[in-house]
């Protein structure tokens, strides 16, 4: 039973799957790192600068050594940085797609019921007329509580919005005979959350968005929802998740690269 | 097993120990509702009626009696009174404002805010050498600060005259007295496309003139003066509404947030915070938004920007993190002390309806926060503050009396049974503490002050001008920017500031007092007392003034003579004009009062007494606020301090 709520914990608990998530991605970049470096070189590297810093403090009377010392550090430290590139490149491509998706569970919170939120639409183009033909087909849960607001200088519409049950929906945008949908999730758990769906946009659909694209031929830019942002509650202090990942997964990596002995 | 038994020895010391810390305490329960203006009269009538059940049954099982109130009968005297045991002589308190006799300005009563001593400037920014003080002015311990000492566990909500708080061991939250964020008793900010709304400062706010501009609206909050700026300007924070062309709706954009509001509705809690100086300086605050109208003026209200009771600026509460703790529980909240806008109402940007939509929201507000304490409460003393029957009292009076000056037939059919409401919703709060008192426990329900109508002005300034105890230098209007700035000194005996203060030009209090303390003094008050009484309404022959209190006779402690040389106690029907209380000269000593701010009780003290009830018996006669923290303390059998002057109304006297 306790076990069961144990998993229950690590399942659903934010906090939970970022600790574990970050000895994990510590453990994984020290791995990463270790396999794809020079670590003889980068440990040979490292001594000699760390020779040339002594050198710096015991001749320190005499000027020569001193400077000479000095441009070995620079040119160390530059030897060093282009040993640590590629594998540096091995470690941060993958994290970095692994941070986006994560942060698409962990970043923003479902909308909770009853409470308003915002829809907002950009239209394509500055002068297009399709503002006053676009309309919102909602589900039977969602309703829309005020009159839409045509924002002219952004070329947006927005609507407000409650939602009275839990649950995952679609709302439907239509405009000049054509539509799209946007993801609406309502509820507390923890769930893939996409704050905004986009047309095109490549690199910001990648790090954006977690829906697939609207059609080019669909006259909207982007459709967004003002989900709430998640805070990872620590000593009764909130903070977006990233922090305590970030602090975590250098602690974890710190401590496996001294027990695997790997040089960083 | 020797050392077993030692152990086992010194824990029971030490539990018996804890219970005779507490032993007078047990679980002895005291609850006060402290209920701002519950008028007798109007109680003794709804309970008549069937509206308040509650209190009738408390009334018919306990007791009901009326309450002798302060002299003056001003809330942040009143709640002094009840606090401390002692009149204003010993706590300090004999009005909203005071007046310094050296220079003539006038400050909050209760307390001071103050900002650092030393600066260093540099360029524009001025780099503060030390911190800033809040300071309160009220003397004398207050009940709960003796409880504190005796280990008996109490909570405090909102009692005036508490700002700072006091240090205390229990949770206690400031009340009547606490500032909005720009140090005011509460500023709204009203933004308009209007040119012809009354631009510029009003009372009690702020009307801004802006342009919309393709649908869209630039502006900013005002908030704290910046005093890390030279000259200290006050900090602004902008946004933007987006007006829809056509429909009555906008979306309003502040910081990183973004709502819609339609036409006749209000925001929620809105957090705004000021950057005083990049990266060292930010104040926090929340305000709440009504858009009155968008076509085709476009008329928004704003709040005061309160103090965010999740980052408090100032100290708010006790711990210092109970204000934020109670935020999680029941959201954003009204921390400026009188939440209320009755200026807003009086300057006419509220209108009734709108008015009583915020005010139903400051009452939602204390009950939520009632709801979640009140649970909580198991042993020791529970104070909780309601101040929606006094400042609805004060809005609301014109629309259940025709006599008013202010009175509408119309506004008074569509909203006359709102006085009623509020009292029902009180009756409602009471019905949810009264299955919860027991043989262990003292109810005390009870209100600082009655209520009266206020349909006439009396200038007191303009009376004594006329009268020749006041001379003008040559030359100038009666009335200038500061209070009392024309006024020739040295021909001058006596001067009004305040609602019911009176002063001497006393040689060696005032700068240039001309008044020699004594006989001559007491000649003078003699004479002026005379005279006041004398005063009758030429509109119907009623005597004005029905009391002149002088402070030798009223007050007594260390303050006695710090305030105010005598009390004016007015009739039934008047009070106090606004422009006499802060030093001006109106033309006409009467005038009728037309301000919706309608009903009033700084007046004589006999005419507006409150109410005391109790599950128990109340044996005093004449019970007074100033027997109420003596009761409170003798339920757990703790004597009165020496300086209170009251003792418990469940003794006979």
């Amino acid at each position: 039973m306790a076990i069961a709520a144990f998993k229950f914990f690590l399942l659903t608990s934010p906090l939970a799957i970022v600790v574990v998530l970050s000895v994990a991605v510590g453990v994984l970049m020290v791995v990463l790192f270790g396999y794809t470096s020079d670590q003889e070189a980068i440990g040979l590297t490292k001594d000699q600068v760390k020779a040339h810093l002594l050198a710096v403090r015991l001749y320190r009377d005499q000027i020569p050594v001193v400077m000479s010392s000095y441009g070995k550090i620079l040119r160390g430290t530059g030897r060093y940085l282009k040993l640590s590139f590629k594998p540096l490149l091995w470690v941060i491509i993958p994290i970095t797609f692994l941070v986006v998706q994560v942060d698409r569970y962990l970043g923003a919170a479902p909308l909770p019921p009853n409470r308003p939120f915002l829809l907002t639409v950009h239209l394509a183009g500055q002068t297009s007329d399709a503002p006053n033909d676009v309309t919102l087909v909602l589900p039977s849960e969602i309703t829309m509580t005020a009159p839409p607001v045509h924002v002219p200088s952004e070329n947006a519409i927005v609507w407000r919005l409650v939602s009275s049950k839990e649950g995952k929906y679609e709302v439907k945008i239509a405009t000049l005979g054509r539509s799209a949908t946007k993801a609406v999730r309502v509820g507390s758990d923890l769930t893939r959350i996409s704050t905004v769906r986009l047309r095109g946009q490549f690199w910001n659909r990648m790090f954006f968005s977690a829906e697939p694209p609207l059609p080019e031929n669909f006259p909207v830019e982007s459709i967004s929802i003002n989900y709430p942002e998640r805070d990872i509650q620590i000593a009764g202090y909130g903070m977006n998740w990233i922090w305590p990942f970030f602090i975590l997964s250098m602690v974890a990596g710190f401590i496996f690269m001294k027990i695997a002995g790997i040089r960083i | 097993m020797c050392l077993l038994a030692l152990c086992a020895a010194s824990l029971s010391l030490l539990i018996s120990c804890q219970h005779a810390k507490g032993g007078a305490v047990g679980s002895r329960k005291v609850i006060v509702l402290g209920i701002d203006g519950l008028d007798p009269d109007l109680l003794t009538k709804f309970m008549a009626d069937g509206k308040m059940p509650n209190f009738a049954r408390l009334a018919a099982q306990g007791s009901f009696k009326r309450l002798t109130t302060s002299i003056p009968p001003q809330s942040p005297v009143a709640w002094s009174n009840l606090i401390t045991g002692m009149n204003s002589g010993g706590h300090g308190i004999f009005d909203f404002i005071h007046r310094d006799p050296k220079n003539f300005q006038l400050y909050f009563s209760t307390s001071r805010v103050e900002g650092p001593r030393h600066n260093l400037r540099l360029g524009s920014w001025v780099i503060p050498l030390g911190s800033g003080s809040a300071e309160q002015l009220r003397h004398g311990k207050a009940f709960w600060e003796i409880l504190d000492e005796q280990g008996v566990p109490n909570y405090v909500y909102r009692i005036p005259a508490n700002f700072p708080p006091v240090a205390a061991k229990g949770k206690t939250l400031s009340g009547m007295g606490t500032p909005d964020l720009r140090g005011t008793y509460g500023t709204f900010t009203f933004y308009t496309d209007d040119p012809t709304a009354g631009l510029g400062e009003v009372e009690g706010g702020e009307v801004v003139l802006v342009d919309v501009k393709n649908n869209r609206v630039a502006s900013n909050l005002i908030g704290p003066d910046n005093t890390f700026r030279r000259n200290s300007p006050p900090s602004v924070e902008p946004f933007t509404v987006d007006v829809d062309p056509l429909e009555p709706v906008v979306r309003i954009a502040v910081e990183d947030q973004q709502f819609v509001l339609k036409e006749g509705e209000w925001s929620g809690w809105v957090p705004v915070e000021f950057k005083l100086m990049p990266l060292i300086g930010s104040v926090k605050g929340i305000c709440r938004f009504y858009l009155k109208q968008t076509h085709p003026r476009f008329q928004l209200y704003v709040s005061p920007i309160n103090i965010d009771p999740r980052n408090p600026a100032l100290p708010i509460s006790t711990p210092s993190d109970y204000s934020s703790d109670l935020a999680k529980q029941i959201g954003e909240f009204y921390t400026q002390g009188i939440a209320e806008d009755t200026k807003a109402l009086t300057a006419g940007v509220l209108d009734d309806k709108e008015y009583l939509q915020q005010a139903h929201e400051v009452l939602s507000e204390h009950r939520r926060a009632f709801d979640a304490e009140f649970p909580k409460f198991h042993d020791g003393v529970f104070f909780f503050y309601f101040s929606s029957l006094d400042l609805n009292a004060h809005m609301l009076w014109r629309l259940t009396d025709p006599q008013s000056p202010a009175y509408d037939a119309a506004l008074a059919a569509q909203y006359g049974s709102s006085l009623e409401e509020f009292y029902q919703q009180i009756d409602q709060v009471l019905g949810e503490v009264l299955p919860k008192v027991d043989d262990n426990t003292t109810l005390l329900v009870l209100s600082d002050h009655g209520f009266a109508p206020y349909r006439r002005s009396f200038n007191l300034n303009t009376w004594l001008l006329n009268n020749g105890y006041i001379a003008l230098k040559e030359g100038v209007s009666e009335n200038a920017s500061e209070p009392l700035a024309n006024v020739d000194w040295s021909r001058t005996r006596a001067y009004g500031l305040g609602l019911n203060g009176l002063y001497l030009n006393l040689r060696g209090r005032e700068r240039q007092g001309i008044v020699e303390p004594g006989s001559q003094a007491d000649a003078l008050l003699s004479q002026l007392r005379q005279k006041l009484l004398a005063v009758r309404d030429p509109k119907d022959g009623s005597q004005v003034i029905t009391r002149i209190d002088l402070a030798s006779e009223a007050y007594q402690g260390p303050y006695a003579r710090a305030g105010p040389d005598a009390l004016v106690g007015y009739n039934r029907g008047y009070r106090a004009g606004w422009k006499t209380i802060l030093g001006a000269f109106p033309a006409e000593v009467l005038e009728d009062n037309t301000n919706p701010w309608s009903g009033d009780h700084c007046i004589d003290f006999t005419k507006v007494p409150g109410v005391l009830l109790s599950n128990r018996k109340i044996e005093a006669q004449a019970p007074a606020l100033t027997d109420i923290a003596p009761t409170i303390l003798a339920e757990f059998g703790i004597a009165k301090t020496r300086d209170m002057m009251g003792q418990s109304v469940f003794q006979s006297r």
